[in-house]
């Protein structure tokens, strides 16, 4: 059983040198498509390659491609086994449907900037795939309640439908989490990196449990997942010289996700993800738009200094609904949001920082370097 | 009791869905056009008078529609294992195949898009159908893993009656998804031929697939119909605001889609050679173009045919070159070609008569030399009309003339 997974990291350490190189290599084709941004915390503005997310997923797709007989090689050569194993072959096959198709659709946002709904329509389309393998293969949507709730529930609780739509939401919030903790140079490679070697290790520890097979089954796809992400962190490092795009967060998302219902240990797999929750959490005034959301909320460079500081939302008092005025002022007093009022000539002015986790920290630890502040972002994932 | 054969059930449905994926084609596509313009996935018409900016790349949405129709379909065919208990086992290896083909053909848009894209090399264009292309021979070779052949009538006394390809068999399905690909792609140029040659051999397989619903293989053709009725009706969507004048162009994206899915149903339904013989002005469009691709003659960037503004008609485009860069395989080819009148060359040129020219080897500028300066509208319709006339030949072949190559 372990010479399926001393394959896969073989195979996976080439695809860490071949995501290494392409990136450079592809690196006029995506300037000259205009697919590239602009660092806004450096002084000199440079184009800097946009969406290379689509590499590394590429180099992850050939590199399972060749991977999906490998597991099943027993079957043929020595007649090992008494049926061919179709049920794991389907959900080999299904998993890299939905990432495929995950990958092709954030690939295609990056291109045509589709608007926000269209974030939250594009996994959930790319997760139809795995809801279907899920449904013919185990069609179990039974829980174990959770000890607190058993006298209110009973043991299982059957979820039926629901279960299909928490598997739908999965994807959707794992692509979306790890795209909003976003900003600062590396970190979405970073965390999404940090993520998997947390999963690698769990499974490795679960392989003398119960679910073995489902644990190999995750490893199959994180370690792959690991090695190109690792090439494409190593551009993205700060300074960055690529940028990873919104192909990159919806990929590592569905790629979680997949591992995560697949193998069977989603909540263990939310739990590596807080974080991403926690971020989504003090987010969601802005997200909703409760508290206005500018365009960017990613921390400001002071050119003086040399340090990123917290960027702030700056708008009008009076256009502040009722609840954002009772949320930002339990927040002030929490001392969890720095608000300052009566700003402008007129005192009509207002401005709060900006709602995300980055700019939090910023807030806890004073104006920070850029590097050092993904620096302390990564250990906060590993704690 | 049913009120139709349960066959039928899952293809009324794929019908239905595909229906609607007819419209929602034909609505998405002006819908994104701003989408497609911002992003520089534009181009201009070289044939028309006025230039404007046209969306690109426009197979990326039928295609999109495609993967949903499909992914939404991807339990009916099974349903009545859930429902009515009515399958001893769950047919996983069917199950397979229909996910396996889903994967290949998804990539494939993918790579095309990112193709359109990122502009990619012309190696590229080889590479990357190869890759689409592996779940494809991976799924068959775990489904099936026959590699055995019914050797033609003529041949049977050299090589037996079956013959074992090997590794070989998997080549020539590789081979098959790059083919259809880029065979698809160089016939081209003119408003409206990609995406009309391809409902044109989409609607013969269907055809081919019906007529052979009552034979033995049964079960082959309904999977090839559950492709091929989406295909058809999201690129029937396209081909409305395809057609002359084109207010958008499909991209190598819709290529790269259109090829993986013939070359899909021809492998897993175990039709390829009847499904080649569709792509006979393909392949003779690929034939003649042999010289230009091996740049044995030069090959310019584009081979579209000309527009004179005067008249508003298309004429023969043009190669030219030094007389003295020819090589001499390339210089005896075109002597040949002239002789036999398939090529028109011309000599002694510009002012120092260095030049030469000869019309670009393809199949619409063949016609052209045929029928003179057409309109583009026109030689739009005479290709499809020979995309027609070939599937009749087709359909001839394989119904008449195959008693010559194997008993059926």
């Amino acid at each position: 059983p372990f010479f399926p997974l001393l394959i896969s990291f073989c195979s996976s350490a080439l695809g860490f040198l071949a995501t290494l190189k392409l990136i450079p290599a592809f690196k006029e084709h995506f300037i000259s498509a205009r697919l590239s941004g602009v660092d806004l915390n450096k002084v000199i503005k440079r184009e800097i390659p946009e969406s290379q997310g689509v590499i590394s997923g590429a180099v992850f797709l050939i590199i399972l491609f060749c991977f999906i007989p490998v597991p099943f090689l027993s079957c043929f050569v020595e007649e090992q086994c008494k049926r061919f194993p179709h049920d794991e072959f389907v959900q080999l096959i299904g998993a890299l449907l939905a990432i495929c198709c995950m990958i092709f659709l954030g690939f295609a946002d990056d291109v045509l900037n589709l608007r926000w709904r269209h974030k939250l329509l594009l996994p959930t389309m790319a997760s139809l795939p795995l809801l279907m393998v899920y449904f013919t293969n185990f069609g179990n949507t039974t829980i174990v309640v959770p000890k607190p709730f058993r006298a209110l529930l009973g043991l299982h609780l059957d979820l039926g439908i629901l279960y299909y739509v928490y598997m739908g939401m999965l994807a959707v919030f794992c692509t979306n989490a790890i795209n909003i903790l976003a900003g600062i140079n590396g970190i979405e490679s970073g965390q999404a990196l940090l993520i998997s070697a947390s999963i690698i290790l769990f499974n490795l520890l679960e392989l003398n449990g119960d679910y073995k097979d489902d644990h190999i089954f995750s490893l199959y796809f994180m370690i792959p997942f690991f090695f190109t992400t690792l090439g494409l962190f190593y551009h993205n490092w700060y300074p960055s010289s690529v940028f990873v795009g919104d192909t990159f967060c919806y990929f590592a998302g569905m790629t979680f996700a997949v591992v995560g219902i697949l193998g069977h240990f989603s909540k263990t797999m939310l739990l590596f993800f807080i974080p991403q929750v926690l971020n989504f959490l003090y987010s969601l005034p802005q997200l909703f738009h409760v508290v206005p959301c500018p365009r960017h909320r990613l921390p400001r460079l002071d050119p003086a200094t040399g340090k990123l500081g917290m960027s702030y939302s700056k708008f009008k008092s009076r256009d502040l609904s009722k609840l954002g005025e009772l949320l930002l002022k339990v927040a002030a007093a929490l001392r969890v949001v720095e608000v300052r009022r009566g700003l402008e000539e007129d005192g009509e002015f207002m401005e709060c920082n900006n709602l995300t986790l980055i700019n939090f920290v910023l807030k806890l630890i004073g104006p920070t370097h850029e590097r050092t502040l993904t620096v302390i972002m990564l250990l906060i994932q590993v704690q």
